[in-house]
């Protein structure tokens, strides 16, 4: 009885000093062997994935024995499950994060303050100053320009050809050159220029090329702007574009089908979207393939277009030293020449080459408020709600904007 | 009353000391057996359901946001979050529609779904065998999978719908009344296999001779399945209809993917969406945890009410 007590005893003390050192080893090993990073998966594209294996070598040059874990995200789910880690205290310690998602994150205090070492990053004094607006709040830097990314139109050349088209130059010539194009080659479901319905960032683009806005800031409050006679020209002139030009579904989005995809099905004489959408035309027509920049009402003139883009950011908890430094590796400016190279606009206008197009298009581009709930105007989808209500009819123009713009007001100006 | 000193008296009748505490003990071993087996389930019940729950009524006190959860600690503030939601019209208008669609769903879920068993019943083998068979397929599929089924065939570029019914394009999202209508047509369908084999498998605990005894009488097939069908199957009916109302009153997935994320709008959320946006997308899990707790309330309340009409009509009859 009693020897066996004491083997009992014996087993419970061995189990408790495995389990201890396994968990001094477990905690041990995670705190200095690796660093997660968090990229979009944008970056897993054959020709981009050698950037941010050059960046990881770099960094384990100066850091040996240190892993880089790199995780890529997608643009639907991240913030959510960026969210769920800031809860369980396990963040990763870099982030890659929207321009447009940057501030409600600043404000809430999710980020380390990077402000003191700006200098050690490559160009920070010729940084592209509308992302690297993106990347501050009150003063403060958080956030790390990484890339930009500008709309243009991209279209089919031999049909501009066989219809005698030129590059348009005003809104109005695009206008009537779409309509040349429907006539000539207007099969069932052919759209001479391809807009989803509820495409915001396209339609935003009228709004501020007529003047108007989406918010302005008057004495420390929010007021929406869309309701503005110069707004509401804007949509009235985007509503007239898409019937003209347009025969996608009014109440869809530029990802339910991807532009490229309907491009490449035959099925449009030209998309507009990211520059990139080069990247996916199809063997059939990729070499019948050329972009413009779209133009503005104003002849001659560039349309303002939505300037996307990411920033690099270390989350409170991370590890900020080794954090900073793979930015510093990842942001370099031969990293951000390879990115120019896949078609990316850098983070420096020192890297700039009036020769690209997606470069001279970012020249005239417009930004979302930064506002510290803006994301919350893009999650709760205001904008598309408010297209897809003045193109089908439900509402004018100007009952859609007017309810678009106290919604955008009501939410910018919550506590 | 009177059984009262009744009892007490018998008691203090057979209240001799020593027999009493020898009894007593095997009496309480004996007593506490059940509840020594219910413990593990209660326990369990305690932990999975009990410690979530109190802990979401807990955060409804709290303003509880995303400087919050980087702090891991929120204010309370006490019912302020259920102030918040109660003066919002989205809430009311979420509400309304949610009721309205959860009704719809849930009768014809039922409805389709007994008419399918009784016709299960009236069929041959060779009929009933591929029909029991794709209500199991049917079944099985997962609800992100039936969805992805369900937008290819109302694509708007090149989807079966539109082709087959000749619409050209016909855009099936462009009301809300036409997207919650897909979505109901998405939930009857991925519902009505259960619905159906649990009252085929009632259907059979129905006693041929009353059937044939009422049909002798003169009664025809609507009186029959009133008076005769309908009174036997009543437990399993409300058993489908409270887990119906249960199930489609809070749905996600189906109305979030199909719709889809891009076009979840105040003027077509439904409950369980408008709660997901509220707390995860605008990042306000207090008011998320109100707004779940009033969720859980409706839905209590909107079952007792069915549950007590459902007996009284028992009652009638």
């Amino acid at each position: 009885m009693k020897r066996r007590k004491l083997i009992a005893v014996g087993f419970v003390a061995l189990a408790a000093l495995v389990f201890a050192i396994a968990a001094g080893g477990v905690s041990g090993a995670t705190k200095a062997k690796s660093i997660t990073v968090w990229l979009q998966t944008d970056a897993q594209a054959t020709n981009w994935t050698p950037i941010v294996a050059a960046a990881n070598a770099q960094f384990q040059k100066d850091h040996a024995g240190v892993g880089v874990n790199v995780q890529y995200q997608s643009w639907g789910t991240h913030l959510q499950k960026f969210d769920a880690t800031l809860a369980g205290g396990n963040s990763p310690d870099v982030i890659e994060m929207g321009n447009t998602e940057m501030t409600k994150y600043m404000a809430a205090g999710a980020f380390q303050d990077l402000t003191a070492d700006k200098g050690s990053f490559a160009n920070s004094s010729t940084w592209l100053a509308g992302l690297a607006a993106s990347g501050r709040y009150n003063g403060k830097l958080y956030g790390v320009p990484y890339y930009a990314g500008s709309r243009v139109v991209t279209y089919r050349t031999d049909l501009f050809k066989k219809a005698g088209l030129k590059v348009p130059t005003s809104l109005s010539q695009f206008t009537t050159e779409g309509q040349t194009l429907l006539q000539k080659f207007g099969k069932k479901g052919f759209s001479p220029v391809y807009i989803a319905g509820t495409d915001w960032y396209f339609a935003m683009s009228f709004v501020f090329d007529y003047g108007g806005n989406i918010a302005t800031r008057v004495s420390g409050k929010w007021k929406g702007a869309l309701d503005t006679k110069k707004s509401i020209a804007g949509l009235t002139a985007f509503k007239n574009f898409f019937n003209a030009v347009s025969r996608a579904s009014k109440t869809t989005d530029e990802a339910h089908p991807n532009p490229y995809d309907v491009y490449a099905a035959g099925d449009a004489a030209s998309i507009v979207g990211p520059a990139w959408y080069t990247c996916c035309l199809g063997k059939v027509y990729t070499p019948v393939t050329a972009q413009f920049t779209m133009p503005s009402h104003t002849k001659g003139q560039v349309m303002p277009g939505f300037l996307g883009g990411s920033d690099l950011a270390v989350p409170v908890g991370a590890d900020k030293a080794l954090g900073e430094d793979w930015i510093r590796d990842y942001t370099s400016n031969a990293s951000e020449k390879a990115l120019e190279a896949i078609g990316n606009i850098p983070n420096t206008t020192s890297l700039f080459d009036n020769s690209k197009i997606n470069e001279r298009a970012a020249a005239r581009s417009w930004f979302v408020p930064t506002a510290k709930n803006w994301v919350n105007v893009e999650n709760e989808n205001i904008l598309r709600n408010m297209l897809a209500e003045l193109l089908t009819g439900k509402l004018t123009v100007k009952q859609a904007a007017q309810a678009a713009s106290d919604n955008i007001a009501s939410i910018l100006n919550a506590p | 009353m009177t059984s009262f000193p009744a009892d007490s008296q018998i008691a203090a009748e057979s209240g001799h000391r020593p027999a009493r505490r020898r009894l007593t003990w095997a009496r309480v071993g004996r007593a506490s057996v059940p509840y020594l087996l219910i413990l593990p389930v209660l326990g369990a019940t305690g932990a999975v359901l009990g410690y979530p729950v109190g802990y979401l009524v807990n955060l409804s006190f709290q303003r509880y946001g995303l400087p919050e959860l980087i702090q891991h600690a929120g204010h309370y503030i006490g019912l302020h979050n259920y102030w918040l939601v109660l003066h919002d019209s989205v809430f009311w208008d979420t509400l309304r529609r949610t009721v309205i669609f959860t009704a719809a769903n849930v009768s014809l879920t039922i409805g389709l779904g007994t008419m399918i068993a009784l016709l299960l019943v009236r069929v041959s083998r060779f009929v009933r065998l591929p029909l029991t068979a794709g209500l199991v397929l049917v079944w099985s599929m997962p609800a992100v999978v039936a969805v992805q089924v369900f937008y290819w065939m109302t694509n708007f570029e090149n989807g079966v719908f539109n082709s087959i019914l000749g619409l050209g394009q016909h855009d099936w999202y462009a009301t809300t009344f036409s997207q919650l209508g897909l979505v109901t047509a998405l939930i009857v369908w991925g519902a009505l296999p259960f619905v159906v084999i649990t009252l085929y498998a009632g259907l059979a605990q129905v006693p041929h001779e009353l059937v044939e005894a009422a049909e002798i009488d003169g009664a025809g097939p609507l009186r029959v399945f009133r008076d005769v069908t309908f009174p036997v199957l009543k437990p399993i009916f409300l058993i489908l209809t409270s887990l119906s109302i249960i199930w489609d009153f809070g749905v996600f997935t189906q109305p979030y993917l199909l719709i889809g994320r891009e076009h979840q709008y105040a003027s077509n959320y439904l409950m369980g969406v408008y709660v997901y946006i509220k707390a995860y997308s605008g990042n306000d899990y207090g008011q998320g945890a109100a707004i779940s707790i009033l969720m859980l309330l409706i839905v209590a309340i909107l079952s007792i009410f069915y549950v007590r009409k459902m007996v009284k009509i028992g009652d009638v009859q």
